[in-house]
């Protein structure tokens, strides 16, 4: 799927606002019906392992990044190449500023399957994103888990570390070294708090009274096998990746280190000749420039490594809070059994 | 001798073709000789000459038949021609334009009106003439009266003074022509004054020069004399054509044309003397021949006279009249001959004929057989030798012609008991004479023969399989195997044991593809259908494969070059195999650990072995040896390159990898047709194979993350199937066995068993083999079982239990067999259930691990492997510094990590970085 892109006008006009942040976003407050809109995207849209995506919209106040409206991308295929989006954005956002709605850009959200998004182009759009409007997130929105009863919804960002490492494109196994960054503080999440009016509440209320059973414990579905052996299957496509990526390196490093050895055997003969030659009193070699005759071996991109790694965390974290909660519910429903 | 006489030759002809170029030049300065030099009025004029005489010569052609017409009254046919010639003439209108009319037509013309009247007026002759003939009279006067017209002032004018108009007409053609060439002519004159070097410069020339001059002459020869039927006699009968033209002439022509025919007669005679010449020094020195040949290609012009006369009159004058032909001189001959052989130049075709005459004057003489044999030897080796590139095929004539030779020379050996032939027998030593002592000849009759078969083997190699001619040429196999059968009844007496070897393996060679029709009809208690005598004999001859055991056995034994018995044995065990002698077959291919060192021998050898592990792969199939049939054929199949491999075809690749050279050698290791094996049959016993081992395997292996193929061929088979877009009803051999494979996947045995069993591929490919009803049977027996272990593998974890009972009604097995399968599966720890005796059940342990737990095993091991590499990285780069620093700082280090827990792994391999 191709991943938004921040428009330039808009980054212009947040330009200012980029870097006049006093304080970080610490929280993010959701409109409900954002929520909605989101959910229905998807429900409207995606199907299986299709994700959806779309443009937040909404304002900085304080320290909490209020999302008040968003809008989805069309899904377009590839035959209308000549669709452009950014056009569409633009034609949207200014649609929804004449009716007097929040039309600043603060992010994009996207859909998940079994929680896999960490991917290079997700970082790619969302540092691009985060480059032009600083305090822009992304959102992402688990329908499979939200299927089964508990809302998924959370949103990232970019840590600064990251930001950094992403402005250099430093992806060198050096580079991140020295960034000192591991998987683990790539992203960001940020609290979120999804507020509706008092109006909407008291619908709620009205509506919880209303529901059935059936309809409000869906959450309380035991099978489990089938979750997990998707997610299993997906983490499992990630470790091969992993796997691979590390028998690169390996190989990389076995070249690099195997060079050196060439690289010092090389000047201790030209010591030892140059030694040679001042006993004899004649002029020493010249000094060549040794890095032109052993060209380092290219090093191997490390950044896809690091994603791999997060997105496999990412799995076990869902593996672990899925099975915990499963667990739990199989403990519940034995009890009630022996209660029978 | 030859080498001094030659170049005496060769001067000689130099001056005698400058001295041709002399004749005619030398009283060119006048001019009225000057229009003799008919070759410079070509030189500048040559385009429109040659229309002229094309148009010309048509004319002169009708014109000719016009008055053979004339001289037997054949008016009919004279009426027809003259149309003719009027519309030829009119054809040639532009050039008439520009030359003015032409005498002999304007003579004709006359000649014709004459003649017509004087028909007319012969009252009694018109009554005698047919009806027919009468008609066209009348009509042939009218026209002619009419044509006539147009060209009265020139008949007239010839009617007057027939010969001089015809002069004049020639005389202003050639002052014409004459004059502008007149500059021309100078400077001849003057090159030839210069200096005998710029002579000797333009000596190439001169000979064309004269030759076209003879030519032209030739030409003007004819319009000046129209009655001159002989008119390419010039070329074949110098002096009879000289003389006949003018004998023609009679006065019709002026007196030029006579000087001009003397001139041409001079010459010719000149000619003549020189090609005498060449007839003495010829018949003196024949081995002068291969330089008169160099000679020639400078002379070009001169060839063909000197062929034709050394062809046609050389030959019976093979030896002089009056010489006693003896042995010495007949060996003295053919020694002259021999010498010319392989040199440049040298007629082959004609050397050949000479060895013929040769034979022939030796066989009318009695000299005995020794020297007859001697020059056979000869001949065969001049007819291999007669195409110079040993890459060409011989032409199947040269080659029957060949074969023939053989056929000869082994009933000459036959006959006479008295010959001894050999390679090592030393010239000297030879003895050609008929006396009590035997005879000896050099020469080697196997060698010969195996030539001929390699040339058969090129023949076939070199013709459209799929062409009438090739049967044809497959025909002459039989007599190829009959003379390797006489050579080999002959060398049993009298070769030595290596060339017995050398014999047998070419009797093998030709024996081991093909299948013995009669002895498998015996085998199965058939009678014979004989149908003739040809059939009759032949199924009373010897069992091919006792023929083959017998000659290899002797070959095993006495052989000491080890190719000879490489050969031997793969022929061997392609011959058990092809009859599905299996165990033999088998057997013999692991005693003679051919495997192990075949790769070292030479690219036939492999092929060959290529052809045998096929062939042996087939076999087992057939025999129901799956696993065996499917490891034969897995290196042949796997490369994707069988064809190749096989030598039975080319594999389309970029020149890149092969050049034409390279390619030139693979094309002469294909094997013939006729030998192929069908390689559809071979990728479908292989899938097949593949599907019926590979199937059950993977039903058994579902969730092993390690699970290896057994066929990777059959795996991307299968992909290339899975993509299709639109599965429709399979039409290829390979669409078959994959929906046959799926149907198997399912454990549905039944469709299976209809997609690899069907009219289709019973055509395509079952029908190939000698026992196709017991092979069928087989492999649906191979089918049912397969199926019954893929279903238990796949639908195991759905049974708490099954019935045998069941399990045999669905799969059409007895139960006992049913019993035995599934007894040998739980005894393989493939399926986790026990056997129930009394109720005939299988119960299932369901110790199977669920999917999930398939999965999480396989994500450990996966994560197994992960810690190992990572391991790796880590150990690289410890050793690495610890190596490259030094010792103690690596202690330190390791001290400082002691705390580190790390997988065995790494201790176990510590020892390695």
């Amino acid at each position: 799927p191709s991943f938004p892109r921040v428009f330039t006008t808009q980054a212009a006009s947040m330009a200012s606002t980029a870097g006049t942040l006093d304080s970080p976003v610490k929280q993010i407050q959701i409109e409900g019906m954002v929520v909605l809109k989101i959910i229905k995207h998807y429900q409207e849209e995606g199907q299986g392992s299709e994700v959806v995506q779309g443009v937040l919209l909404g304002l900085v106040v304080e320290d909490r990044l209020e999302i008040t409206n968003c809008f989805p991308f069309p899904q377009h295929t590839e035959d209308d190449a000549d669709f452009d989006e950014v056009q569409y954005q633009m034609e949207m956002m200014r649609s929804l500023r004449h009716v007097n709605i929040d039309h600043l850009h603060v992010g994009w959200y996207q859909s998940t399957y079994y929680g896999s998004f960490v991917s290079r182009a997700l970082l790619d759009s969302q540092f691009s994103y985060q480059h032009a409007i600083e305090e822009s997130v992304v959102l992402i929105y688990d329908p499979i888990k939200t299927g089964q009863g508990s809302l998924s919804l959370k949103a990232y960002r970019l840590t600064p570390k990251l930001m950094e490492i992403c402005k250099e494109k430093d992806f060198t196994p050096e580079g991140l070294k020295k960034a000192n960054i591991g998987f683990e503080h790539m992203f960001e999440e940020v609290p979120i708090v999804i507020r509706n009016s008092h109006l909407i509440n008291v619908l709620m209320w009205e509506l919880e009274d209303k529901s059935t059973v059936a309809d409000k414990h869906e959450l309380l579905n035991l099978s489990s096998s089938n979750h997990l052996e998707k997610s299993l299957q997906l983490l499992m496509d990630r470790v091969d990746d992993m796997s691979q990526d590390i028998v690169k390196f390996n190989t990389y490093s076995r070249n690099l280190s195997k060079q050196q050895q060439q690289k010092h055997q090389y000047l201790q003969r030209r010591q030892q000749e140059n030694a040679q030659r001042q006993s004899r009193g004649e002029p020493q070699l010249p000094e060549e420039d040794i890095n032109k005759m052993f060209k380092p071996p290219q090093p191997p991109p490390r950044m896809d490594t690091l994603l791999i790694a997060g997105q496999v965390n990412n799995y076990c974290q869902n593996v672990k809070e899925f099975t915990s909660q499963n667990l739990g519910k199989l403990f519940m429903a034995e009890a009630l059994q022996g209660h029978n | 001798m030859s080498r001094f006489f030659a170049t005496g030759s060769d001067s000689e002809s130099e001056e005698s073709s400058s001295a041709d170029e002399i004749t005619p030049k030398a009283p060119g300065t006048t001019l009225k000789q000057s229009l003799l030099l008919s070759d410079d009025e070509e030189d500048t004029k040559r385009v429109v000459r040659s229309a002229k005489d094309k148009r010309f010569e048509e004319l002169t052609n009708l014109i000719k038949t016009i008055r053979n017409a004339m001289k037997i009254r054949d008016m009919a046919k004279c009426l027809e021609e003259f149309e003719q010639l009027c519309r030829a003439f009119l054809k040639s209108k532009n050039i008439v334009d520009k030359e003015g009319v032409p005498s002999f037509y304007i003579r004709l013309l006359a000649d014709l009106e004459d003649y017509l009247n004087l028909l007319w007026e012969d009252k009694e002759g018109k009554k005698k003439m047919n009806k027919n003939n009468a008609k066209a009279l009348s009509t042939l006067r009218q026209k002619i009266r009419k044509y006539n017209r147009d060209y009265e002032t020139e008949i007239t004018a010839y009617k007057e003074n027939p010969q001089e108009s015809a002069d004049e007409e020639e005389e202003k053609e050639a002052g014409d022509s004459g004059s502008s060439s007149d500059s021309d002519d100078d400077d001849d004159d003057d090159d030839d004054g210069v200096s005998a070097k710029a002579f000797l410069k333009k000596k190439p020339e001169s000979a064309p020069d004269a030759s076209k001059f003879l030519k032209s002459s030739k030409g003007s020869g004819e319009s000046s004399s129209s009655e001159d039927d002989d008119e390419g006699g010039w070329g074949s009968d110098p002096v009879g054509s000289g003389s006949e033209s003018s004998d023609e002439d009679q006065g019709k022509s002026a007196s030029l044309a006579v000087v001009f025919l003397k001139k041409t007669h001079e010459s010719e005679k000149s000619a003549d003397k020189k090609v005498s010449k060449r007839k003495k020094i010829k018949k003196e020195h024949l081995e002068e021949e291969p330089e008169e040949g160099e000679g020639e290609e400078v002379e070009g012009g001169w060839e063909k006279v000197k062929g034709g006369v050394c062809l046609v009159k050389e030959k019976p004058k093979m030896f002089a009249k009056g010489t006693e032909i003896n042995i010495p001189v007949v060996v003295k001959k053919l020694n002259e001959i021999l010498q010319a052989r392989g040199k440049k130049g040298t007629d082959r075709a004609a050397q050949i004929e000479l060895f013929n005459a040769l034979a022939a004057i030796t066989a009318e003489n009695n000299l005995g057989q020794g020297i007859l044999v001697k020059i056979k030897f000869n001949i065969i080796a001049s007819l291999y030798d007669y195409n110079p590139n040993l890459a060409a095929f011989m032409k199947p004539d040269m080659w029957k012609k060949c074969l023939d030779c053989i056929n000869e020379l082994l009933d000459i050996l036959f006959e006479d008991n008295n010959i001894f032939i050999g390679e090592n027998i030393a010239e000297d030593s030879e003895n050609l004479a008929i006396s009590e002592q035997p005879f000896r000849v050099r020469g080697c009759i196997l060698t010969l023969v195996e030539r001929m078969d390699e040339e058969f083997t090129k023949i076939m190699q070199n013709t459209d399989p799929h062409s009438q001619e090739y049967v044809d040429n497959l025909k002459d196999e039989g007599k190829v195997c009959n003379i390797i059968d006489r050579l080999l009844d002959y060398l049993e007496t009298k070769g030595s044991t290596e060339e017995i070897c050398r014999v047998y393996l070419r009797r093998i060679m030709h024996t081991y593809y093909k299948f013995d029709y009669k002895t498998h009809r015996r085998s199965l208690g058939l009678p014979a259908e004989s149908k003739s005598e040809q059939d009759q004999d032949e199924s009373e001859g010897e069992d091919s494969a006792i023929i083959m055991d017998r000659l290899c056995k002797f070959i095993y034994a006495k052989d000491r070059t080890d190719r000879i018995r490489t050969c031997a044995i793969l022929c061997h065990i392609y011959h058990h195999a092809l009859h599905s002698r299996w165990y033999q077959a088998r057997d013999l291919m692991l005693m003679s650990h051919l495997q192990d060192n075949i790769q070292h021998a030479d690219p036939p050898v492999q092929i060959l072995y290529n052809r045998t592990m096929v062939q042996l792969g087939i076999c087992a199939f057939r025999q129901g040896m799956i696993k065996d049939a499917h490891n034969a054929l897995l290196d042949i199949q796997s490369s994707g390159r069988a064809k190749e491999l096989l030598g039975q075809g080319l594999l389309m690749r970029n020149m890149q990898e092969r050049n034409a050279e390279q390619e030139k050698i693979e094309k002469r290791r294909q094997v013939p047709f006729h030998m192929h094996i069908n390689l559809e049959l071979l990728e479908c016993v292989y899938l097949v194979s593949a599907m019926l081992l590979e199937i059950p395997y993977m039903a058994a292996h579902e969730f092993d993350a390690r699970r290896r193929m057994i066929s990777k061929q059959f795996h991307h088979q299968l992909r290339v199937g899975e993509r299709q877009p639109l599965l429709g009803p399979p039409e290829s051999m390979r669409e078959h066995v994959v929906a046959a494979s799926k149907a198997m996947k399912m454990g549905d045995w039944r469709t299976c068993h209809s997609f690899i069993i069907n009219e289709k591929m019973n055509s395509k490919v079952w029908d190939l083999f000698p026992e196709t009803q017991r092979v069928r049977e087989m492999l649906v027996r191979k089918i049912q079982e397969e199926s019954l272990r893929t279903y238990l593998f796949t639908y195991s974890s759905v049974y708490d239990s099954i019935s045998m009972h069941t399990l045999s009604e669905m799969f059409q097995l007895e139960i006992p067999t049913v019993h035995s399968i599934i007894s040998k599966m739980i005894i393989n720890e493939e399926l986790m259930a026990s056997l129930d005796q009394p109720t005939q059940t299988v119960v299932m342990h369901r110790t199977e691990p669920t999917s999930l737990q398939n999965m999480a095993l396989q994500l450990a091991e996966k994560l197994g492997s992960l810690v190992e590499n990572n391991e790796r990285v880590f150990d690289l780069k410890q050793g690495v510094y610890g190596g490259y620093f030094n010792r103690d700082q690596k202690g330190s280090y390791q001290q400082k990590h002691g705390g580190y827990q790390r997988g065995g792994y790494r201790n176990q391999n510590q020892n390695n970085y």
